[in-house]
């Protein structure tokens, strides 16, 4: 089994005794089926930034329409949401360095070539953002200043929703790098239900419409695209299914229909209501936890790797890089 | 576009100016390895490494297992007794002209060295371990021992000094070979042609030669005898930043089905 096998990767720093199964000869196609790459080493902290930034970033979008519109206690919900994303991302996201006390290093220079950087910047110009409007609105009474606040808060969100699918796509991951295509709209389906989902739980029922809409189409949108990327990643794919991927992958799928189904039949119930958001947020957050560790699984089997690579060479589809 | 093309090692080495150097590196020659691991010894004693421990790993004499954040040369050993041959070759970071690692670091402690050579600034990074899965050979990798990351600096320290990498000073059959990049190209080049003259070995290859690869040539190649897989090594590695704007264009079009579809949800009358 690949997991097995995958594990020997930390041998080198444990000293436990070798199982007997893996003193095996080199097969002609890895060494000792060693992983080629390393898997990613972020801990859980990432995949819930990864929810938390793609919700917030939906809510700025949500939260503008909807003072547009006039709905002011849901621009107000969605304000609050998107305040408290902000301020949870960092957090988070400094929890997870190796050097935590460096964390302003991430602002010591701008890489249009680093996903990382150009979202550690566009995290904390949405954190500008959303603070400055609220500080507007509320202590200054300006609310002029407010809405633009809000208009830079909604052009940033969707990049902050999204750029974490290009920042596990520019990777040497299979799974994650030949999903380039579809990452983006499984992130973007993603933040719009948790968007969805927050505004669903704590908006007033006058004002729910919009909310549980964005909660069931992105709910749906998110299995929808997750189903076809995992479909065309073919081979690739396989990790999606197998081990905690494949938990994650089942949990989400069952907490989407769930809350889908919930929300369609409790229409008018509060009660009914909250928990198809809670169902909703939860399938997002496995769902991100789930491509996570397929990034794992997918980095830590040889086989993924000379699998891709050798057909790309074998299809004459090698881009030579000068 | 433009903005998203990786940056190429000898654009990065013009920006030192006068102070820039002829790109150095290694030439790895698997032929002439005996698998004494005199150079992963040599590495660990000039750049201060931790040991690895004592594991057991019953694959072959290959008791490393891997490079990571404290390991910076690696020897593989592959038995094939089919063909009544052991294989060993001595891996190390590759120090490549397009680095996939130096492309995505955020915080700008993976540079380019004067050498051409890519190095961590140990006291920039902040451990983000976004270069970790971004390396297409597995090489760089966080330390646990102190949460930055560590790689080969192709001894940095002995470079500046006019010395050559502790690897290839202890390597006692010349299998690494240390040099100016262009010389040891076409020495390579040469030792090729004479290995490949043996039936035997009518299979060698130069591998990251360059520059028709996915990470335009490395400053650290290798002369194989087998398929890179077999040695560990991606048999097409590349550096993903080449495909940003692509990457970007699709994630552009997911923000434009955001901003859509919660304009689409909000539509009709106020309730």
């Amino acid at each position: 089994m690949l997991g097995g096998a995958a594990r020997v990767n930390t041998l080198s720093r444990a000293s436990e005794p070798v199982a007997p199964e893996r003193a095996v000869q080199s097969s002609p196609d890895s060494y000792y089926g060693r992983p080629i790459l390393k898997p990613h080493v972020w801990t859980p902290f990432v995949p819930w930034y990864f929810w938390i930034g793609g919700t917030t970033g939906a809510a700025c979008v949500h939260g503008l329409i909807a003072r547009i519109r006039g709905d002011d206690e849901l621009a107000e919900v969605q304000r609050w949401v998107a305040f408290g994303g902000i301020v949870t991302s960092p957090v988070l996201l400094i929890l997870d360095l190796g050097v935590r006390h460096r964390f302003l290093n991430m602002l010591r220079v701008f890489k249009p070539t680093s996903p990382m950087s150009v979202g550690s910047w566009v995290l904390s110009a949405l954190g500008a953002a959303v603070t400055g409007s609220l500080v507007a609105d509320k202590v200054l009474g300006a609310p002029a200043l407010a809405r633009v606040c809000d208009v830079a808060a909604a052009g940033l969100g969707p990049v902050l929703t999204t750029y974490t699918a290009v920042l596990v796509s520019n990777t040497a991951t299979p799974v994650w790098h030949e999903a380039h295509a579809e990452l983006p709209l499984v992130f973007a389906s993603s933040g719009i239900a948790g968007a969805g989902a927050c505004a669903t739980a704590f908006a007033p029922a006058a004002q729910r419409r919009s909310a549980r809409r964005m909660m069931i189409a992105g709910a749906i949108a998110m299995g929808v695209t997750a189903r076809e990327m995992e479909k065309r990643l073919g081979v690739l794919g396989e990790p999606y299914s197998r081990g905690t991927a494949g938990a994650f992958k089942r949990a989400s799928s069952m907490l989407a229909l769930s809350g889908v189904a919930l929300a369609l039949i409790g229409r008018s119930s509060t009660l009914a209501n909250r928990v198809a958001a809670l169902l909703v947020a939860g399938a997002g957050v496995c769902e991100r936890f789930a491509v996570l560790d397929a990034g794992k699984q997918s980095a830590e089997g040889p086989k993924y790797v000379v699998h891709q690579q050798r057909e790309t060479l074998q299809n004459g589809e090698r881009k030579p890089l000068r | 576009m433009e903005l998203f093309e990786p940056t190429a090692a000898s654009a990065e080495v013009a920006t030192y100016g006068e102070r820039a150097q002829p790109r150095k590196g290694f030439f790895t020659d698997t032929t002439l390895c005996i698998g004494c691991k005199a150079c992963e010894v040599a590495c660990k004693e000039w750049n201060q490494l931790p040991a690895d421990g004592y594991a057991f790993t019953a694959q072959s004499y290959d008791n490393t297992g891997e490079l990571n954040g404290t390991t910076w040369r690696h020897v593989a050993f592959v038995e094939q007794p089919q063909k009544s041959r052991w294989l060993m070759e001595s891996d190390v970071c590759k120090h490549c002209t397009h680095a996939a690692c130096l492309d995505v670091c955020p915080t700008g402690a993976l540079v380019r060295t004067e050498f051409g050579t890519v190095i961590v600034q140990e006291d920039v990074c902040n451990g983000c371990g976004y270069c970790v899965p971004a390396c297409p050979f597995g090489v760089i990798d966080k330390r646990p021992e102190d949460g930055h990351v560590g790689k080969c600096t192709l001894c940095y320290d002995r470079l500046r000094d006019g010395e050559t990498p502790a690897c290839a000073k202890a390597c006692p059959t010349e299998s690494i070979q240390y040099g100016d990049l262009d010389d040891l190209r076409r020495r390579a080049d040469e030792r090729l042609e004479k290995v490949r003259a043996d039936e035997r070995f009518t299979d060698a290859s130069l591998y990251l030669r360059g520059p028709d690869d996915g990470i335009g040539g490395a400053g650290a190649f290798f002369l194989l005898l087998d398929r890179p897989e077999v040695y560990g090594l991606p048999p097409d590695p590349v550096d993903t930043t080449r495909d940003l704007g692509k990457m970007w264009r699709r994630a552009a079009y997911a923000m434009a089905a955001i901003v859509g579809t919660i304009a689409l949800c909000s539509v009709g009358p106020r309730a």
